[in-house]
Parts: C-alpha cells; sequence; structure tokens
C-alpha cells in the first residue's frame, strides 16, 4: 500500500499531456468531419423530408429512421468490419458518426424549416419567386437561425460520441487515455479518466459558448415576429 | 386594347363540400379601384387568392390583358410578376430590414443589380413615407410601417394589378388611417387595384366600383354612389345596414 499513490499518478498523467493532445487531436478532427459529413447529409434531408414527396421523401424518411433507431456502436462496428467501407480506421469513424448525425440532423432542420411561418413562403411566391428560390432566400435564412440550439446539442453529443471509436482501435483522446494504463506502466486510471473528462468538457464548453456567440450574431433586431 | 385588364369568367372553387366561390364573374379596367365588400366566410379573400393563383380555381377561367392566366399551362411565376399582393398578416420577410423585403423581389426574379434595386427600394419606402424606416426590420416597426413595407415591396414589382387583401384588418384602429391614406395616394396615382377591405370610407371615396359578394356569387357591382345610396338587392341593403350600426354602435 502506497501512503500517497495519487501523487505518482497525477504525476504520470502530466507526464503522458503530450499523448493526450495527440488524441485530442484526431478527437478534434473527427468531431469536425463527423459535423460536416452530418451538415451535408441532414440539411437535404431535412428538406426533403418538408418539402419533397414520393418516393425520394420516403427512402430518405426511412433511413433516418433506421439510422436513429441503431446504437452507435453497431453502426461502426458494421461499417469496419463487415462492410469495410475504408481501410481506415479514422475515414470508418468519421462515415459512422456522419451517418448518425445526419440522420439527427436532418430532425433539427426538419423542425426548424416547418417552425417559418406558412406566410413567409406565400408571400415570396406572391412576388414571383420560384418555390426552390423562395425556400432557398426566405425560409433557409430563418431556418439556420432556428437550428442553432438544437445545432449546440449535435455538436456535443458527436463530439462525445467520438470515443466510440475506441473500438476500431482509433487513436482518439479516450483510447489513447485506456491505452496509458492498460500497459501496466501504471494505475492512474481514475486520474485519466478525470482529466479525458475535464478536456471533453473544456472542449463542449468553449464551443457552445462560440455557438452562443454565433446565435446572436445572426438574432434577427427586435425578434422574429413579421 | 378592347380587353380589360381582368376578366374572371364564371370562376366555381370549393373546399371539400364547401362551395366558396359559385360563378363569379366580374371584370375590370386599367386603372380602376375596385373594392370587394361581403359577410366573412363570402369568398372574398378566395376570389382574390385565384388571380394570383394562390388557390387554383375549381372551373371557369381568369384573364389577365386578355390572356388566359388559368390554364395548366400558365407559369404562374411570370403571372405573379404582373400582379402584386399585399396580405392582411403582412408576411413581410422576418430576416431582412424593410429596405431588404422591398429589394428581395427586385434581385431574385427581376435581375437587378444590387445598387439599382437599392435605389428602386428607397424610392418604394419614400412612396409610402418610410424612408426613416429602411434598416429597420419587420419587428422593430409598428403595424402600420409593416403593411406600408408591404404595399412598397408589392408596388416595386411594378404590376400591373396590386390585390389587397384585408389590408387594415390586422390592424390596430388608429393604425388604420396611415394604410388607408397610401392606397388613397396610390388609387389617385392611378394605380390599378383590387381591394377586399371593410373601409368605407376608402370604399366610398377611392373605389371607380363596389362589388358586393355574399354567399361566393357577386350580387351586386356598382359605382359606390349607387350601390351605397340606392343598392338594388336586399341582400345588399342588409349587409349595408348591419355595417351602418356596427359602425355606430363602436
Amino acid at each position: 500500500m502506497h501512503a500517497f499513490p495519487l501523487q505518482s499518478d497525477w504525476a504520470f498523467v502530466l507526464g503522458s499531456l503530450d499523448l493526450l493532445f495527440e488524441g485530442l487531436v484526431v478527437t478534434v478532427a473527427l468531431t469536425a468531419a463527423s459535423i460536416a459529413l452530418g451538415f451535408l447529409l441532414g440539411f437535404p434531408a431535412g428538406a426533403v423530408e418538408v418539402y419533397g414527396r414520393g418516393p425520394l421523401a420516403r427512402v430518405v424518411e426511412t433511413a433516418g429512421v433506421v439510422l436513429r433507431g441503431t446504437p452507435l456502436l453497431v453502426i461502426i462496428i458494421i461499417l469496419f468490419f463487415v462492410v469495410s467501407v475504408s481501410s481506415s480506421a479514422f475515414v470508418t469513424a468519421a462515415v459512422a458518426l456522419g451517418l448518425r448525425s445526419g440522420a439527427y440532423q436532418s430532425q433539427i432542420f426538419r423542425g426548424a424549416l416547418q417552425s417559418v411561418d406558412e406566410g413567409q413562403l406565400e408571400a415570396a411566391r406572391s412576388i414571383g419567386m420560384g418555390r426552390l428560390q423562395a425556400i432557398r432566400h426566405v425560409v433557409v435564412p430563418q431556418a439556420l437561425r432556428r437550428s442553432v440550439p438544437g445545432f449546440q446539442n449535435e455538436f456535443t453529443i458527436v463530439l462525445k460520441d467520438t470515443s466510440i471509436a475506441i473500438v476500431i482501435g482509433l487513436g482518439e483522446l479516450l483510447t489513447v487515455g485506456q491505452n496509458l494504463y492498460q500497459g501496466g506502466q501504471s494505475t492512474a486510471a481514475l486520474e485519466i479518466f478525470l482529466t479525458v473528462s475535464l478536456i471533453y468538457f473544456v472542449l463542449t464548453f468553449t464551443t457552445n459558448r462560440t455557438l452562443d456567440y454565433v446565435d446572436d450574431y445572426f438574432t434577427i433586431p427586435g425578434g422574429e415576429q413579421a | 386594347m378592347s380587353d380589360p385588364l381582368l376578366r374572371l369568367d364564371d370562376v366555381y372553387k370549393s373546399y371539400g363540400d364547401e362551395r366558396v366561390l359559385s360563378g363569379v364573374s366580374f371584370e375590370m379596367d386599367t386603372g380602376d379601384v375596385d373594392v370587394v365588400i361581403g359577410p366573412s366566410g363570402s369568398g372574398k379573400s378566395t376570389m382574390l387568392r385565384c388571380v394570383n393563383r394562390l388557390t387554383e380555381i375549381d372551373s371557369g377561367a381568369i384573364y389577365l390583358d386578355g390572356e388566359c392566366v388559368t390554364d395548366a399551362d400558365t407559369d404562374v411565376n411570370e403571372l405573379r410578376k404582373q400582379v402584386g399582393m399585399v396580405f392582411q398578416d403582412f408576411n413581410l420577410f422576418a430576416h431582412l430590414t424593410a429596405l431588404g423585403n422591398v429589394t428581395l423581389g427586385l434581385r431574385k426574379v427581376r435581375g437587378m443589380e444590387k445598387s439599382a434595386a437599392r435605389e428602386k427600394g428607397y424610392e418604394h419606402l419614400e412612396q409610402v413615407g418610410l424612408l426613416d424606416q429602411a434598416d429597420s426590420y419587420p419587428a422593430e416597426l409598428s403595424g402600420g410601417q409593416k403593411q406600408r413595407v408591404g404595399i412598397a415591396q408589392a408596388l416595386a414589382m411594378d404590376p400591373e394589378l396590386l390585390l389587397f387583401d384585408e389590408p387594415t384588418s390586422a390592424l390596430d384602429p388608429e393604425l388604420v388611417g396611415e394604410v388607408v391614406d397610401v392606397m388613397r395616394d396610390l388609387a389617385a396615382e392611378g394605380i390599378t387595384m383590387l381591394v377586399v377591405s371593410h373601409e368605407m370610407g376608402f370604399a366610398r371615396s377611392a373605389a371607380s366600383d363596389i362589388v358586393f359578394l355574399d354567399g361566393g356569387e357577386i350580387v351586386e357591382h356598382g359605382p359606390p354612389e349607387q350601390l351605397f345610396e340606392n343598392p338594388r338587392a336586399d341582400r345588399t341593403r342588409e349587409f349595408l345596414g348591419r355595417l351602418r350600426t356596427e359602425h355606430e354602435e363602436g
């Protein structure tokens, strides 16, 4: 029994910060790639769910339901070991997280698009705008503003869920942390997890604050009642 | 040249089982200001919305400048460039300033350069007395100001015909005057207007013709002095009587 085991464990964590930093870089890159892919899929999907008809709308809706109803762990394992979309663990993780995020983001944008008053579209059409033009210039700018709070939530979820890439051996933050104590070099499991958690917290906190500023910046003066 | 600017020919429209327009025929010429009156639910707004095809008719036909605009192959966007609309609930674009509201159509529909669109936008804001509010967003404006921006927005497209769908019904009573004044100015300038409204003052002084619509039919159609002073139909008399009583009580 050590008298003060914590001291040496914290020293070990401090000595491993460079490795944790490498994991952090992977985590940030994976989050950015997944959110971006999710936006590219989710925004059009949300629009199709609101404005689309026919088979395309049904395909998009079904894909969303399946993706939202499947555990992320299952998605990532299938993509890596069964379908093998890429030999790169990073790419596979980004695709898995991006698909899942796209399914969630589609609902954020669906809600935001639907929340814009029908009269806005009607007014745009009545000055001779085509349907797509009216959606693009009148509905979307308002809907994007309203989607920021939902987007903040989604960002936080994706950031922390990047840790699931541990199951395919991607060296992101949590994987790096786990490797540090699993090699038997240290007993600092708790300290490492606390440090990793703190890093996740700082990341989510700062991005959420940044998105708060984005929200304020784009807020329409006087509110939104037209 | 002999074609009327707008002609409705035996127009029918139902929502489900409920018939809203029942064989409406009507015409007006360029420069006319026609005011449609009638009890609520009589089909006034529907009649207006059929003209720019926000609502599709079931049968009959509508002609603008002698051309049928209710054919399946009519380009509705082209039609709507010719026919402006002012809404009861304003429907200003919430994310754009007053100037942005007036210029959006100029830029995206008319394809005007930004600077030219701004210049024209300022012109029309001045026309409705709102040059000083050009940079205000809709939520920063009063109801009357919003509606004047709505009018400027429609005017900016240089339509052949302007439709007004109860433009003062959503306004506080003290704000009605400023909107009616603008409409009066437009009428005096010779802008062709088809107006659904209960503003009898405006109807009396600015209208070339009054159309009384009841139960989806045009009951009576004539100049204001005739329709208000010597209505031919009992239904018109009844309606006007009711309106006067309400007015006096109010």
